[in-house]
């Protein structure tokens, strides 16, 4: 009976250990590998190369601001998908499922799904034809054309990921009492003011949640971009990929990690800031 | 009542757009190379033909990223169950010291892009002698859906009643009996839709997978790294094969996606 | 078959005292049920007696093993669970044979046990059927009948009517009883209901705030309470306890002159039963009088709420009493059902 002591730390050690091996050590190393130098000195040398490179601003640029639409697009879509859902009187499963397809389908896929539409001779172009609204294709995806791309990111990006939001909010929602909505129905609160001042509010913990997650996701954004726009609209991840494989050049593709990690941990501390629970809702 | 019908168009309108795109994949991927190319297309398909989904099968290299995807997506699962479970057990079961440091560990994951860290740790492989392995790419996928199958399988075994298993220890049981006979049976729909949830990760990851593989490209990898050199027949197909398999496991284990969800978001 | 003795068994739960030196023996073949308040430590014990939980201190015997190191499979125990933890992946034979087949006893004596065990509660008919097909009631007795199936040296229950409605309750608590004399098992039975103690024990043991306060036959524990306690948790409505000045080893009640314990102090509890004083609409001698407050009927009795010297007191009279609110009416206590006690303990004292 001694030995029960013992027992949840042998059950939880493998994974410790796996995740010191493969999340926290890597973690550091990603920090080590950016300010080493190719004799081993300590040196800067990886992030001015990124800040000098060409795409460097670009990359920055158009990874913050893909996560500053994609992510609130994202998220009111869900909340409002996750409302309809508790207004509709039939068929409730079978929106359920059909909504939350794209969960299992992957960026590269997605970004693969919009290339068949925006591509010259897409579906885009096919509906603008019949429109009347354009004679000849239009090239859509090409670098004079970045913000037309973005546009394509965003398209697919929040199709694909609109979902994982919407099962959050969802499950968050189902863990909301029914009663407290009541309540404030029976004091005379409209259905608006009951979503914004009793819902949502209860909300927010799941909302937080989602949020970090899908900003996580965002900021590491890669295979939609590549998919749609090859290095056309050049994202941090992309950049620490080709300095990786076609440069050859670990250091860099370091530093551009190390841009990401921070740039997610800001982010991370933000929302638990603005979104920390108040003294009274902490019980 | 023209409020709810309202609801229902909008319903409707919605799943239009989820389930549009994934028909207009599946067209394409089931037609013959002009209508690929045709100008304009019209939404449905002008020819059903097996031509570019064969075409996308008879190219070099494609069964084999084929093989390893399986390969490493079934790895992964195994990895992410046997070590998350336990995990997942031991917080669902006991209280003791330094679980909510465990706790802390695994939402810690959540605020960090784990598929970056597939940088350090290519060179970490090269020196390891793992580096375009299937083994290696089937780590780091393990590490992404490790704090998943953590979360989950804590609130499984949460919801298994403790009393049940004391009542096995009184009729006879030791731990590791009590745990096969009683706990396992009632836990094993929700590990399986862990699993898949596992296997589902790694068969979409494709950042990580492309990092550290040159000849043993994943799927994802395969198509991602011949995109600029491959004809559009051949990624739509691609596209469309990568859709198919997840399609079928999130219909799988969509009974548990709330309650999966629900809890990691805890 | 066999005794328990328990022997001095604290238990902490991070700071909180949850038994504090409990000793307790169970005779052979003997009932004995645990009655307390909620919280008080019921489940504690039952549990450390079974091997789920561990002392702090002090040790467990069954029969002549001492128990207090062996884990639950050893200790050759059965319990029912208050939530009755049958197992929802089996059936309701697997259910029942599932000790036995932890046993390894041989396939004709398993199937005779189980079945058995399912005539003795009547539930032949469901071996085949899953709990979830299986009303409260029906998963109740299957609980029981796993228990009973392994022939235990001893069987624990925890509150295994507890969640029960009341009809079902009292049936099945009649049905344990005839169940539980003909089987003879050694029992420790956990409950709050007293009713359902005094109903089914041969021996009450009362805990209060971790320890044991009375233990002793039911009829003894509800006539003669060693405490205030026991006497206000036992019984419904519970015992009426007067506070009475002592003079000169005499206490006067009206006109009753009523002869305390020899080692009283200044002051004295009397302790008596609602249903021990009798009820006059006029004066009569050996009575006090007191102010009815309110007047309640319950049905087979009115509860009359009174006042004496300003302390509110209950009694009970025939339904067809005349009794209004306000009325002054004349009580006679039966001499033999009085009860003497320490005011600042709140103990009784020993009676001659
Ligand atoms: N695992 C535990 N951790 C902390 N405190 C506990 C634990 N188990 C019991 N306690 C405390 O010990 C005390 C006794 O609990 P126990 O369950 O034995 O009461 P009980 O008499 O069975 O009550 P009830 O009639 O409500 O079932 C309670 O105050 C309870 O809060
Ligand atoms: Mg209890």
């Amino acid at each position: 009976m001694r030995t029960e002591r013992y027992l949840p730390y042998a059950l939880i050690a493998p994974s410790v250990l796996f995740l010191l091996f493969f999340f926290a050590w890597p973690l550091l190393e990603a920090l080590l590998l950016s300010v080493r130098g190719g004799g081993g000195g300590w040196t800067l040398e990886n992030f001015q190369r990124m800040a000098a490179d060409l795409y460097f601003k670009d990359a920055l640029k158009y990874t913050l601001l893909l996560a500053l639409v994609v992510v609130p697009l994202q998220v009111v879509l869900a909340l409002g998908m996750a409302m309809l859902l508790g207004g509709l009187s039939r068929g409730r499963d079978l929106f359920l499922y059909v909504w939350t397809i794209p969960l299992g389908i992957s960026d590269l896929a997605a970004g693969i799904v919009w290339l068949a539409i925006f591509t010259e001779r897409g579906y885009l172009n096919s509906l603008l034809q019949a429109l009347g609204l354009i004679e000849q294709p239009q090239l859509w995806l090409s670098y004079e054309t970045p913000w037309m791309i973005f546009l394509a990111v965003v398209a697919a990006e929040v199709w694909r990921a609109t979902a994982i939001v919407f099962v959050i909010l969802v499950a968050g929602l189902q863990l909301i009492p029914k009663e407290y909505s009541e309540a404030a129905e029976v004091f005379g609160a409209t259905p608006w003011q009951r979503f914004w001042r009793v819902t949502l509010p209860l909300l927010k913990p799941s909302l937080q949640v989602a949020l970090i997650l899908r900003t996580i996701l965002a900021l590491e954004v890669f295979a939609v971009v590549v998919a749609l726009g090859g290095r056309n609209l050049p994202v941090l991840a992309g950049e620490a990929y080709y300095w990786y494989n076609a440069y050859q050049n670990p250091g860099v593709a370091a530093a551009y990690a190390v841009v990401v990690l921070g740039i997610s941990v800001l982010a991370t501390l933000v929302y638990l800031r603005l979104m920390r629970p108040r003294q009274e809702e902490a019980a | 009542m023209n409020l709810r019908r309202l609801y229902m168009v909008l319903a409707v309108l919605l799943v239009v757009w989820v389930l549009l795109p994934i028909f207009l994949i599946a067209t394409l991927a089931f037609s013959d190379r002009p209508s690929v190319f045709a100008w304009p297309k019209g939404l449905l398909p002008q020819q059903f033909s097996l031509e570019t989904i064969s075409f996308f099968f008879g190219v070099e290299g494609v069964w084999r990223a084929i093989r390893n995807s399986l390969a490493v997506a079934a790895m992964t699962l195994v990895f992410s169950v046997l070590l998350g479970a336990p995990a997942g057990y031991a917080l669902a079961r006991y209280r003791f010291a330094g679980a909510d440091a465990y706790r802390l560990l695994i939402l810690m994951t959540r605020a960090f892009p784990l598929a970056i860290l597939a940088i350090p740790l290519a060179v970490r492989f090269i020196q390891l002698g793992i580096y375009d392995t299937l083994l290696g790419v089937a780590l780091v996928h393990t590490a992404l859906a490790l704090p998943f199958a953590v979360l989950v399988t804590s609130s499984l075994f949460l919801s298994i009643p403790k009393e049940l298993e004391e009542a096995a220890w009184t009729l006879g049981c030791n731990r590791l009996q009590a745990f096969l006979r009683v706990v396992l049976p009632l836990a094993l729909p929700g590990l399986a839709a862990t699993a898949i949830f596992a296997f589902v990760i790694s068969w979409n990851e494709v950042f990580a997978a492309t990092l550290l593989t040159l000849r043993e490209r994943t799927l994802p990898a395969f198509l991602l790294t011949s995109l600029n050199d491959s004809p559009l027949p051949f990624r739509f197909a691609g596209g469309f094969f990568l859709i198919v398999p997840a399609l079928v496991f999130i219909f799988v284990i969509r009974r548990y996606l709330f309650t999966l969800w629900g809890i990691a978001s805890r | 078959m066999a005794s328990i003795r328990v022997e001095n068994v604290e238990k902490t739960f991070g700071r909180f005292k949850a038994l504090n030196g409990v000793s307790l023996e169970v005779r052979d073949q003997e009932f004995v049920v645990l009655l307390g308040p909620s919280g008080c430590g019921k489940t504690t014990l039952l549990r450390i007696i079974a091997g789920l939980e561990q002392a702090d201190k002090g040790r467990v015997w069954i029969g002549d093993r001492d128990v207090t190191l062996l884990p639950p499979r050893a200790r050759r125990i059965a319990m029912v669970f208050q939530n009755y933890a049958v197992f929802p992946h089996l059936t309701v034979y697997e259910n029942i044979a599932f000790g036995l087949r932890m046993q390894k006893v041989s396939p004709e004596k398993l199937k005779a046990n189980v079945e058995r065990a399912a005539a003795l509660m009547h539930i032949e008919n469901l071996l085949g059927r899953y709990p979830a097909q299986l009303s409260g009631g029906q998963r109740q007795r299957v609980a029981v009948a796993r228990a009973l199936a392994v022939e235990p040296e001893v069987l624990l229950m925890d509150e295994p009517l507890s969640n029960l409605d009341a009809l079902l309750r009292l049936e099945m608590r009649a049905e344990l009883k005839r169940l539980l004399a003909e089987s003879r098992t050694t029992t420790l039975y956990v409950t709050h209901d007293q009713v359902e103690a005094m109903s089914l024990a041969d021996r009450i043991a009362v805990m209060n705030a971790g320890a044991i306060v009375q233990y002793d036959t039911p009829m003894r524990v509800y006539q003669e309470p060693a405490s205030v306690f026991v006497g206000g948790f036992i019984g419904s409505p519970p015992m009426n306890f007067l506070r009475l000045r002592v003079e000169g080893q005499r206490v006067r009640l009206g006109s009753l002159d009523l002869e305390p314990p020899a080692e009283v102090g200044a002051e004295v509890l009397l302790g008596v039963r609602p249903e021990d004083l009798e009820v006059y609409p006029a004066e009569q001698p050996q009575s006090f009088a007191a102010q009815v407050l309110v007047v309640e009927p319950l049905g087979p009795h009115l509860l009359l709420t009174l006042n004496f010297a300003g302390q509110a007191f209950k009694a009970t009279v025939p339904p067809d009493f005349p009794a209004a609110a306000g009325q002054t009416l004349w009580l006679r206590p039966q001499p033999s059902r009085l009860r003497w006690l320490e005011p600042g303990s709140g103990r009784a004292f020993a009676t001659g």
